[in-house]
């Protein structure tokens, strides 16, 4: 496979993506009420199956890797869970009990849980009710005052991270009785009762915050907000913890991950995967672009030619195409092959409707900022 | 049909003000202790200017900006130091002047930027587009970014 | 004067490049409902600080942003009364007709002469960078389009004048 595997799977937003364990289905949203399956184990991606119970705009599609059930969410304030029976993809609905739109969703490492962000200015922690044999919740809501945006789970399946447009990025406890043991006590925290909260971030520069990872080990949270800057947030024992901001030249990210405990990668409205390293977890920078901007040949080579389209259409150059592979913003980044603490590729949902999946490749990162330009 | 008037979302309980949100903004000085520190900034950097050291003055009047409500007084007069500051630069100098300065401090730069561009009638625009034409291709859109989600504004 | 064209509009092109990173974003107060945020004002919390970029006072463009939406306000120079005329005529024009305008508010906010409001849908079927041209050519043209329409309504009435004095002049000496 070359990298990077660029798929124009439609020409709408791809609202949100993900692919199951193997990396042979991947699930899509097209900015519409429907969840597209494809079928990704040969090189021409094809559409198995449509999951077609929303009636709003999926926001969220995560499939849990081991146990491939597939969980939605919605604008029209619910959540399903969807599992394969000989073949066929059935729905179950959650009891969300929210009033606003759901925008965000993912299953808790053991898949055992999952998280609903939502408008309602609240977080569903979400678990099996063997009694009622359905998928009940519990909320946390105290002190988020906005909608939440995104959400990542802590390694040990208790913690969860969230961003909000209140401009903060909180760690909460998700921790649910008779789902999970008592955990063993981390740098957030060792007493972890339901929605306790472990630590509230914000950059100062205002800004909603797009999104939040916990670093492979879940000492350390990441986050980055409107305001084009990456956060990185380590709790100290006395409370007071250590926030680092690295204000950057270009336009907002909208989503990041870790590719190890010292690279993150960020991608965002400037259409373009970008690397920030640091050697002794204090000097955070921006190290360059992965995508590697590669300027097109032009196809009107001769002179003449040139004069003639500068002739007929008054204009020299009827490129519209960014340098980017990318055309228009990227909504979503998820790493794609690799350890949690090694990922090795990673794809990407845009604007534009493409998938692509690259090669986290740090040698081959752009250095020039100048290429980034629109 | 007077109660239709009424905007019924303000009694929403949840809802995040924009006091609660320009609160987080303040520094918790008095509107006096903020005055007197302007006042005492413009001094320095007068001195400064008289001296001709245009760079350090520059960066001195883009210290500790005021920031929060109910400071109308305090921005208006900082505002007028920066300008008077940047309008001592020669168009070529600009940009040399813009790589002395931190990330911080362009981001400030670019506050006041703006701040002085939506009063016209008071400040020259085409020297401030000069400065904002120059200070985009150092600092970047992020930079124009943040002046629009900082709520610690300058105007 | 005319030196400061160009980094006026450079000015706008970057802040709108800057102010058009919006995404989809539901209501946080109607259920169900998905609205411009910068129309509805009912969150504080997902509007940005407004914009002002100035040529001078007759000149400016208001840019106010929001989570998922951007209005843009375009004071258009008016040197003097023919030209107001022209100007609220032409603004007029477009807006009558702002459904095939796509982007066009259809009134002007308050203090401006036309209004634009761009929203997340704009910027998913649209490139973004095309937008922002589209905007900074449409500030550019206006200006020249007015002082065309000007020169051509003083030439029309100089022509008239010219005709009408001409017959008045010719039938004032036949008289005699």
């Amino acid at each position: 496979m070359s990298s990077p595997d660029v798929h124009e799977l439609t020409l709408k937003p791809i609202t949100a993506h993900s692919f199951n364990g193997d990396r042979t289905k991947l699930a899509v949203c097209p900015n519409d009420t429907n969840v597209d399956i494809y079928n990704t184990s040969s090189s021409n991606w094809t559409v198995e199956a449509t999951l077609k119970d929303h009636d709003k705009i999926v926001t969220g599609i995560d499939i849990a890797p081991n146990s491939n059930r597939i969980v939605t969410c919605s604008q029209d304030r619910n959540a399903y869970v969807w599992t394969q029976e000989n073949g066929v993809w059935k729905p179950a609905l959650v009891l969300l009990r929210i009033n606003r739109a759901a925008t965000f969703v993912r299953w808790s490492p053991n898949e055992d849980k999952f998280a609903v962000a939502s408008g309602a200015r609240a977080i569903s922690v979400c678990y099996f009710d063997e009694d009622n044999d359905w998928w009940g919740s519990k909320h946390i809501k105290k002190p988020i005052r906005s909608t939440v945006l995104s959400i990542d789970w802590h390694p040990n399946n208790v913690l969860l991270a969230s961003g909000s447009a209140d401009m903060k990025a909180r760690v909460f406890s998700a921790f649910i009785k008779g789902v999970d043991k008592k955990p063993t006590p981390t740098v957030w925290g060792d007493k972890l009762p339901f929605n306790t909260v472990c630590g509230e971030f914000q950059s100062g520069r205002g800004g909603w915050v797009h999104t939040v990872a916990f670093s492979p080990s879940g000492d350390v949270l990441a986050f980055a907000g409107h305001d084009s800057c990456i956060n990185v947030a380590y709790p100290n024992a006395d409370g007071n913890p250590t926030v680092i901001t690295v204000a950057t030249p270009s336009l907002p990210y909208l989503s990041l991950f870790w590719a190890n405990e010292h690279q993150i990668v960020a991608a965002g409205h400037d259409c373009a995967p970008v690397l920030f390293e640091t050697s002794n977890n204090q000097d955070w920078h921006y190290t360059g672009s992965l995508d590697e901007n590669k300027k097109k040949v032009s196809t009107a080579t001769s002179v003449l030619s040139r004069f003639k389209t500068m002739d007929s259409r008054g204009s020299s150059d009827n490129d519209t195409d960014l340098n980017t592979i990318h055309q228009n913003t990227i909504l979503e980044m998820r790493p794609y092959a690799g350890t949690r603490d090694n990922v090795t590729q990673f794809s990407t949902a845009g604007v534009d409707g493409k998938i692509v999946v690259w090669d986290f490749d740090p040698s081959r990162v752009v250095k020039d900022m100048s290429a980034l330009r629109l | 049909m007077a109660f239709r008037r009424i905007d019924i979302d303000q009694y929403d309980e949840d809802i995040y003000t924009e006091e609660e949100i320009l609160i987080d903004a303040e520094s918790g000085r008095s509107a006096q202790e903020i005055e007197s520190l302007v006042d005492a900034r413009a001094t320095d950097v007068r001195n400064l200017l008289t001296r001709g050291n245009i760079n350090d003055a520059l960066t001195k009047s883009l210290e500790d900006p005021p920031y929060g409500r109910q400071l109308e007084n305090a921005k208006a007069k900082n505002i007028k130091t920066v300008i008077d500051v940047l309008n001592q630069f020669r168009s070529t100098d600009i940009p040399t002047a813009i790589k002395g300065l931190d990330v911080v401090q362009q981001d400030v730069l670019m506050k006041y930027l703006y701040a002085a561009l939506s009063k016209p009638e008071q400040f020259n625009s085409g020297m401030l587009l000069s400065w904002h034409e120059k200070l985009t291709e150092v600092a970047g859109t992020g930079s124009i970014v943040r002046v629009m989600t900082d709520k610690r504004t300058v105007f | 004067m005319s030196n400061t064209l160009r980094p006026y509009l450079t000015a706008v092109r970057s802040t709108l490049t800057a102010a058009l990173c919006v995404e989809n974003f539901s209501s946080q107060v109607v259920e169900r409902h998905n609205k411009p945020e910068i129309e509805a004002q009912t969150s504080k919390e997902v509007i940005m600080n407004p914009l002002t970029i100035s040529r001078n006072e007759n000149e400016q463009v208001l840019i106010e942003t929001s989570v998922n939406s951007v209005r843009i306000s375009i004071k258009i120079k008016q040197a003097d009364d023919i030209e107001t005329i022209l100007c609220h005529k032409f603004s007029r024009f477009m807006m009558m007709r702002a459904d095939n305008f796509v982007i066009l508010r259809r009134k002007p906010m308050d203090g401006f002469d036309i209004s634009f409001l761009i929203t997340n849908h704009h910027t998913e079927q649209m490139y973004k960078h095309k937008l922002v041209d589209f905007i900074v050519h449409f500030m550019e043209a206006v200006d020249k389009e007015i002082s065309e329409m000007k020169l051509s309504v003083n030439k029309r009435a100089r022509t008239v004048a010219e005709s009408y004095l001409g017959e008045a002049s010719r039938l004032f000496y036949k008289g005699y």
